[in-house]
């Protein structure tokens, strides 16, 4: 018997090219698309193939197409080769070609009518009698806008809500927030990872630090780089290997496990300090007191912080309330001595002397200052969020790390950055405050309480997304079977019945996808959205660098991209500015709403329309570079802006930083409620990512590379926990918790199920999950209840807690590797089974 | 052998109707049917070459092998415990191209608790080999290329290539490559 050849196509010379960007993780890497005839192929000679190289190639050469880059789409109706490559040019993010698995498989993404991404939804759809049945566009347009002017014409429009991406493209979330912020005026709307709009680090914010401040060249340029709550080689995969690693900086890791990332530290002359869950303000506060009481920080840059008096003349409030001159601060970190390294380490765990090196480390002790750069996530600011953003930043500034190269405070980036308001929140109009003081709508509390009469959820699996899912999803399921059921296809019957549902104190949804999810279970009409590929879409990614994504193929079915099923509606309620002609018109007249941001890319369409071109015809010329924004016009040249505050002039009234008041007390009470009970048997149920997954899997769970990686939910548990409790590799397990807090303050059951990863990334007493995975999402146990952190509405994701079932084997596990996920290079050491501290 | 894209295309032509009047085709070549038993194409074949012997073999310690061309490294493990599409007594016995299916690295550092190769230098991906080559963590695109193995006798046989091995179109062409003879 004899083994055929394997092969994959090469896109020939002739096929057609476009440039676009990942569509995951805010590194946004550059891609290539080619699409080119079925039934033909490049040859093997640069002379033969588009690639315009001779294969084989060697190693790092960029531009080999694995089997997972290539797919069949179609085209103008016709079905083509398509191969979605890293872009081997590129000379910015991604350089020559790098990739993750995430990004490096974007061409299993496509619709592809015999592959399994062919459920795409394709028409619209109407509830009728349970059943999603297709529907006209026309009709499911207008239904949409006559119940959405019932709604405001007779419960006002705060009983009209949207729950939309932040990020998916900026004509889009421009176009819904149009609708949403600019026509209707609603405060209830917000972002599909949050109740609330609002600021996701305010405490940075109120030190006057723009959050997105770096650029990935300074995380090269730096010499130190402390990274905290975010481990990078899963999540910003690219940024990590070709930025943090290559810059050979030693990395100071704050995280309470002990991922790649933090073996990678270690073994590099770094440390990991290894936290308990919920103590990075006491271990933060700790830190800089070390550094204040030495003399360690950067002198100049801290006296050039604003004054009291100055702070008192701001006309935000949280600042003049929260922020701190040096003085007022080292005061209070002198008052608890849970801030000195001993005390810290009763708190934290994490040993005194570590510590001591870490703040040595960080500010160069006694020596010169290295360049330093604070880089930190989620695990920072959804746990405790005010608290640990303002500690955090407190750490940037006494290290004087901002606005130099290779010295930067700033978040790493949870997606990409594609959202651009049509206007101002209407804050004035929100039912919400803290002391007095008006804060954003908290839609989930507000949706619970049975204020939303009509919800329109764009790109997201909201209800698993939000904490304290099982409780929304009771809630919605209450709200929605409230009154009449839709009986007919007929428009005005389903109108009407769905109007008499909303009188009788119903809820009516309508979902806005690219694939049925878990809150589709709920929705009375769908909307079916095209995507990436499927139009020209612009974003921009975690270093402010804005690209144009381009559209290479036919969105499937019906489909449509989402400013025009805005616009449609729009217009339809009577709203003028919604006739756009294409997404390129949308994209400039969003332009001006970006002026000031740290995205103003207004100067772009400025110079486009004196050229007498298209702003995305200019920006698509720039390929997978782009242009670093913010962006400005000097001597009819645009210029960039590699990073913010070069100038040191900050967010403020007085254009100086400010240290925020990181209070601690607030944080321990906190603890005090969220804290696994041990009397109940209760561990920390942390969540997160892992490197070959993206968000609620839409794309992975279609993609055979990524469902056999992960074909459950995993459960990370200590090897020796395991052992105690009964548990082996591959065992399902129930995570369960009786008392969730729920978005109006009380509480209820959750739980989800998973299967049992047995690791030493986790210690004992902590286990972790998948974030979202379908049908498994964390957030059934995690606390959605806002009046714990008021002043700025964001829910403690990160920090469940449940109590651990077994259930019996998984069956669904066979083929699924369990080996170690945190070894990195330099063979087993004895760090690989050691902890600092059990939980 | 290398097989230009004109002679591919030549050779096919002309095979038709060899492959009608029962002509035995030259080394490294087969037919490619469809499920009717029609020729459809003349495809290139893997070489069997002999890559090593198991009672030499030692668990957990991998050597190494060039195939199906010189210069195109795979390694040759006893896991010590059973693997997916492992063969031999103890289904332990396997082999795979080590230039991980990330950008190419040789990957050499082998974890002989786990079995698994990596982390590859470059990037970090770590290939669990007693899952079929699935990435345990890291940026790979795809498994690794699963090298098809027989035991004859003491005798470790490479008869083939499951998947796709970096840098490759088509595991047995390329410019330059000369594919080992089968031994
Ligand atoms: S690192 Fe991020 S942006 Fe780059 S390919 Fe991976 S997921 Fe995409
Ligand atoms: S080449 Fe091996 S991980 Fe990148």
């Amino acid at each position: 018997m004899t083994t055929p050849t394997t092969t994959v196509p090469i896109p020939p010379v002739g096929a057609v090219e476009h440039t676009t960007c990942c569509e995951y993780c805010p590194v946004a890497c550059g891609y290539r698309v080619y699409t080119w005839p079925l039934g033909t192929s490049g040859g093997m000679t640069a002379a033969e193939n588009a690639l315009g190289r001779d294969l084989p190639l060697g190693p790092l050469a960029g531009g080999w197409i694995s089997e997972n880059m290539h797919t069949v789409v179609e085209v103008g109706g016709e079905r083509q080769n398509c191969v979605v490559l890293p872009d081997p040019d590129a000379d910015v993010v991604n350089v020559a070609g790098s990739h993750s698995v995430r990004g490096g498989a974007l061409a299993q993404k496509l619709f592809r009518v015999d592959g399994p991404t062919a459920d795409r939804l394709l028409t619209p759809q109407l509830r009728v009698n349970g059943n999603l049945v297709p529907i006209p566009w026309d009709t499911a347009l207008d239904l949409v806008a006559r119940l959405s002017l019932t709604t405001i014409e007779r419960y006002g429009e705060l009983a009209w809500g949207m729950k939309c991406y932040s990020y998916e493209f900026l004509e889009n979330t421009y176009a819904a927030t149009k609708l949403a912020l600019a026509s209707i005026g609603t405060p209830n709307y917000s972002p599909h990872h949050a109740p609330a709009e609002g600021d996701d680090v305010p405490g940075l914010s109120d030190a006057g630090i723009d959050a997105f401040s770096a650029a990935f060249v300074d995380d090269r340029a730096a010499e130190v780089l402390f990274i905290a709550g975010s481990d990078p080689y899963e999540t910003k995969s690219v940024r990590f290997t070709d930025w943090q690693v290559a810059g050979g900086a030693k990395i100071v890791y704050v995280d309470p496990r002990r991922t790649f990332t933090a073996d990678y530290a270690e073994r590099g002359g770094g440390l990991h300090l290894q936290l308990r869950p919920g103590t990075d303000t006491c271990l933060y506060n700790a830190l800089v007191l070390l550094i204040l009481e030495n003399g360690w920080e950067d002198r100049e840059f801290v006296e050039s912080l604003a004054t009291r008096a100055e702070l008192d003349a701001e006309s935000k409030w949280r600042r003049v309330e929260y922020g701190r001159t040096r003085d007022e601060l080292l005061g209070y970190l002198r008052s608890d001595a849970d801030f000195t390294p001993e005390g810290a380490e009763k708190v934290s765990g994490v040993p005194a002397s570590k510590i001591r090196q870490a703040a040595e480390l960080l500010s160069g002790g006694a020596g010169p200052q290295p360049l330093t750069s604070v880089l930190f996530e989620k695990g920072v600011y959804w746990t405790h969020n005010y608290e640990n953003t303002a500690a955090i930043a407190n750490l940037g500034i006494v290290l004087g790390a901002s606005g130099r190269e290779g010295r930067a405070t700033s978040r790493m980036g949870g997606h990409q950055r594609g959202g651009q308001k049509a206007a101002s929140y209407p804050l004035d109009k929100s039912p919400h405050s803290v002391d007095g003081h008006p804060v954003e709508m908290d839609t989930e509390r507000w949706l619970v309480e049975g204020n939303t009469r009509f919800r329109w959820v764009v790109g997201t699996n909201w209800i698993s997304a939000m904490a304290g899912t099982g409780n929304l999803r009771r809630r919605v399921h209450e709200l929605t079977h409230m009154g009449p059921q839709v009986t007919s296809t007929d428009p005005a019957t389903a109108l009407a019945q769905l109007t008499a549902r909303m009188d009788a104190g119903g809820m009516v949804l309508v979902h806005q996808e690219i694939y049925a999810n878990e809150s589709t279970a709920f929705a009375d009409i769908v909307l079916p959205a095209a995507t990436w590929g499927e139009e020209d879409f612009t974003r921009a990614n975690a270093e402010r660098r804005l690209r144009l994504y381009q559209g290479f193929m036919d969105a499937p079915g019906e489909s449509r991209p989402d400013w025009q099923i805005f616009a449609e509606v729009g217009q339809r309620m009577g709203f003028d500015g919604f006739d756009w002609a294409d997404s390129n018109a949308v994209f400039e007249e969003s332009a001006k709403r970006s002026s000031g941001s740290r995205k103003d890319y207004s100067a772009l369409v400025e110079l486009a329309q004196a050229q007498g071109r298209r702003a995305h015809d200019f920006l698509g010329d720039l390929g997978t570079t782009g242009l670093q924004a913010p962006l400005r016009i000097e001597g009819g040249e645009l210029i960039e802006t590699v990073r913010l505050h070069e100038d040191l002039r900050f967010k403020s009234g007085s254009g100086k930083a400010n240290f925020v008041m990181p209070d601690w007390s607030r944080v321990r009470d906190r603890n005090e409620v969220l804290s696994p009970r041990t009397d109940k048997g209760e561990v920390w149920v942390l969540n997160g990512r892992v490197n070959a997954l993206w968000n609620n899997l839409s794309d992975f769970s279609r993609r055979p590379l990524a469902a056999e990686r992960w074909p459950m939910n995993p459960l990370e548990v200590n090897p020796a926990d395991a052992l105690d409790w009964g548990l082996e590799a591959g065992d399902l397990v129930s995570v369960e918790c009786d008392d969730v807090l729920d978005q109006i303050g009380g509480t209820g059951p959750g739980g989800f199920t998973a299967v049992v990863y047995p690791t030493d990334i986790v210690p004992r007493g902590v286990t972790y999950t998948y974030f979202l995975f379908p049908g498994s999402a964390a957030n059934n146990v995690t606390p959605a209840d806002t009046s714990l952190q008021p002043l700025s509405l964001r829910y403690p994701f990160k920090l469940g807690r449940g109590r651990l079932r077994r259930l019996g084997v998984s069956g669904a596990v066979a083929g699924m590797s369990f080996a170690s996920r945190n070894r990195a290079p330099g063979g087993v050491t004895d760090h690989d089974h050691a902890t600092d501290h059990d939980q | 052998m290398s097989l230009t894209r004109r002679e591919f295309v030549f050779l096919g032509a002309a095979g038709g109707a060899a492959a009608a009047a029962g002509v035995i085709l030259p080394v490294g070549l087969s037919w490619d049917r469809d499920e009717d038993g029609e020729v459809t194409a003349l495809v290139l074949q893997y070489p069997e070459v002999v890559v090593g012997s198991y009672l030499e073999l030692e668990i957990g310690t991998p050597s190494t092998f060039e195939y199906p061309a010189p210069g195109q490294p795979n390694v040759l493990a006893r896991l010590g415990m059973p693997a997916e599409h492992g063969i031999g007594p103890e289904e332990d016995l396997v082999a795979f191209s080590s230039l991980c299916t990330h950008m190419g690295c040789p990957v050499t550092e082998f974890q002989s608790d786990e079995g698994v190769l990596g982390p590859c230098p470059c990037h970090f991906t770590s290939f669990d080999l007693a899952h079929d080559g699935q990435p345990a963590i890291g940026q790979a695109t795809q498994r690794l290329p699963r090298v098809l193995l027989r035991l004859d006798g003491d005798e470790i046989v490479a008869t083939g290539l499951r998947r796709h091995v970096y840098g490759y179109a088509d595991n047995l062409q390329g410019v330059g490559v000369e594919l080992l003879q089968s031994s």
